[in-house]
């Protein structure tokens, strides 16, 4: 990529030079007087969208700003029929343009990511953390998707490539602590800022771009559809994934495995725009095979998700036993660093969980020192993991925050709980996937589809 | 009477960083709404407060709940009183005349549109072009701050603020502490002459 888009913005306008977007940004990318509009270095951005979600500077009705508010809604990628006040920080979207190819003759393929089922109801004025992937996929099917399949197919997919890469590194002695590659704020902050230790993340693709790959072989081979034919997107409660979605390693023959992400709010603007009265739509499952998922896969989207999932199925692949409890408590948790043992047959795995970038240095620090004393290690950028993502619905109230996202997480964890399949390598369209297709994990086929290589960036 | 004197928000200038949660805050305190998102919001953002910048300095700006309140003494439908403490504009007698905007030294009063479940209500109003017809215009309310008397902590700009910019002044027990200290002022002050 030349020319890094700039995703995350602040209008000049609105902006009232308070700094708590400063306060919240975890690589000092915000600039500007105190009391004065400031800006978004892109080049330095990790385009987390945490600022986003903390700004309060907004335009008034009573005071309405220079520019007109439908000069603002096109500029920010809204629809003009969007009624929410717009704030000084924000995101430029995409909804407009997946409207607009939605209208196409394009075979339209959508995933969701798991923390956007447990906060878009939110948006229409549903509790705190309401659970509704049912209603979701019905809107999305209404909107005019195609195929409505889900990141969480692919999350689990992703259990299995990185478990079996995690488990490759160790009886090979290989580059080790692995780190996790799902949040693309954390590896474009490694990228940036710890190149030296790129070979300690995982070569997986995120579950967004392990479903866009295949959305365009596997998916489109089932459809009977050409590559060409299929329009990908993804919706996602991140901001930085717009950014993942456009990275060059991103696409395979000059076709990007994602062609568009919008955010959980986006895609609230897209249900709005489309007169589809959400809370009252019915219960509706998934598409088959790519929407198939299990209780690990959901997880994904709090801290300690991946570890947790990853571990339910490294511990069946060693040991070929099921793991004595499948609630694996000791990697739950919130904002912050904490580690834990796991012992699997005579082996101890030291695990280690980071909620919030700012936290990551410190073990960085000592991962490039040598003294690390650790396997496996998750890192999500946002404070809670993806729940907490830039492009969640925008609570108001700081002081609402908190309550919020909790609700969110217990939503993910009973989710998990109440799922009849609860461990990625049971999840039986994944493993259908891999003897139709896909081979055999870190196989031919799944390194061409779901790896890729990363590169360092100067800030 | 000193003692029955009103409570009243105050900001310190040097605290205040111009944030605007107050306004948001004070905002969904007055929302019929439960909508704790700003993609759920049905009504936009309503405050009673007003966050002023200037060059010089940065500070919300509301009702001091005055003694002798302008606005009410020129209400001309007695929509404005005092209750509990506090100066209150009954919504539903406000006709939307301004007077008591007019009235304001501090301007801490804003012609308001009503909102019903999430929709303005409207109100028939006389078309200029045509005097036999009626249009519709939104129906509006003199809002003001209300010291947030209907809410359980209390006003929801002071508990928002993350600076602690924003208190509930008290004044007669205001007087009373800066009586105390003054008087153990002096009392410091006559021990160095002893």
């Amino acid at each position: 990529m030349t020319k890094v888009r700039e995703l995350i913005k602040i209008d000049p306008e609105l902006c009232t030079g308070c700094e708590r977007c400063k306060d919240v940004c975890p690589v000092n990318a915000i600039f500007g007087k105190k009391g004065e509009p400031h800006r978004v270095e892109s080049s330095r951005c990790v385009f987390c969208g945490q600022c986003v979600q903390t700004c309060s500077g907004y335009s008034s009705v009573l005071d309405e700003p220079e520019t007109p508010r439908a000069d603002k809604l096109r500029e920010r990628g809204m629809f003009e029929s969007t009624t929410e006040p717009l704030f000084a920080a924000y995101c430029a979207g995409d909804a407009l343009e997946v409207a607009a190819a939605l209208k196409t003759d394009k075979f339209s393929m959508v995933q969701c990511a798991p923390s956007v089922r447990v906060a878009i109801g939110e948006d229409f004025g549903m509790p705190a953390g309401s659970l509704t992937p049912g209603k979701m996929a019905a809107a999305l099917r209404r909107i005019g998707f195609s195929r409505v399949y889900d990141t969480n197919f692919a999350a689990d997919l992703t259990i299995m490539e990185e478990g079996h890469e995690l488990l490759a590194r160790i009886s090979t002695d290989a580059t080790l602590p692995m780190f996790t590659s799902c949040c693309p704020a954390w590896v474009r902050f490694m990228e940036q800022h710890y190149s030296d230790l790129l070979p300690h993340l995982s070569s997986c693709k995120s579950p967004q771009q392990m479903s866009g790959a295949l959305f365009k072989t596997y998916g489109a081979d089932i459809d009977g559809k050409a590559r060409e034919e299929i329009y990908s997107v993804a919706v996602m409660p991140c901001t930085c994934k717009k950014y993942e979605s456009a990275r060059p390693e991103m696409s395979m023959d000059g076709y990007r495995d994602v062609d568009a992400v919008i955010t959980t709010r986006e895609l609230a603007y897209l249900i709005r725009e489309a007169g589809i009265d959400f809370t009252s739509l019915p219960d509706e499952d998934f598409d088959r095979p790519l929407g198939t998922y299990t209780g690990a896969g959901n997880i994904f989207g709090v801290t300690g998700g991946v570890m947790e999932a990853a571990l339910r199925t490294a511990y069946e692949l060693v040991s070929g036993e099921p793991v004595p409890d499948t609630d694996l408590l000791f990697v739950r948790g919130g904002e912050g660093t904490r580690t834990a043992f796991i012992t699997i047959e005579d082996k101890t795995f030291k695990v280690a969980v980071v909620a919030g970038l700012k936290y990551v240095a410190p073990l960085l620090e000592k991962v490039r020192a040598g003294e690390a004393d650790v396997d496996f290690v998750e890192v999500m950028c946002c404070p809670s993991g993806c729940i907490s993502g830039g492009g969640q619905p925008k609570v108001l109230l700081p002081t609402e925050r908190d309550e919020v996202y909790m609700c969110r997480r217990k939503s993910i964890y009973s989710h998990d709980k109440d799922s009849k399949i609860r461990k990625s390598h049971e999840n039986p369209d994944v493993q259908k996937a891999y003897a139709d297709f896909l081979g055999e994990p870190l196989g031919h086929t799944s390194h061409k589809l779901l790896h890729t290589t990363y590169t360092k960036r100067d800030i | 009477m000193s003692s029955s004197l009103s409570n009243f928000i105050a900001a310190d200038s040097e605290k205040c960083i111009g944030c605007k949660l107050c306004e948001i805050a004070c905002s969904q305190a007055h929302s019929e709404s439960t909508a704790f998102t700003v993609g759920a919001l049905t009504s936009p953002i309503l405050p009673r407060l007003y966050v002023v910048q200037t060059p010089e300095i940065t500070v919300p700006v509301q009702c001091r709940h005055c003694e002798d309140a302008p606005c009410a003494n020129c209400c001309p439908v007695s929509a404005i009183s005092r209750k509990n403490g506090a100066i209150i504009v009954e919504k539903k007698l406000c006709v939307g005349c301004k007077t008591c905007m007019l009235a304001c030294p501090f301007g801490a009063i804003e012609l308001l549109p009503v909102y019903e479940n999430g929709k303005p209500i409207m109100q028939p109003v006389l078309c200029e072009e045509n005097e036999s017809s009626v249009d519709e215009a939104p129906m509006l309310f003199a809002g003001k701050c209300d010291l947030c008397t209907d809410r359980a902590k209390g006003p929801a700009c002071v508990e928002i603020c993350p600076e602690k910019a924003l208190s509930l002044i008290d004044p007669a027990r205001m007087k009373r502490d800066r009586n105390i200290k003054a008087a153990m002022s002096f009392l410091n002050t006559s021990q160095n002459f002893s």
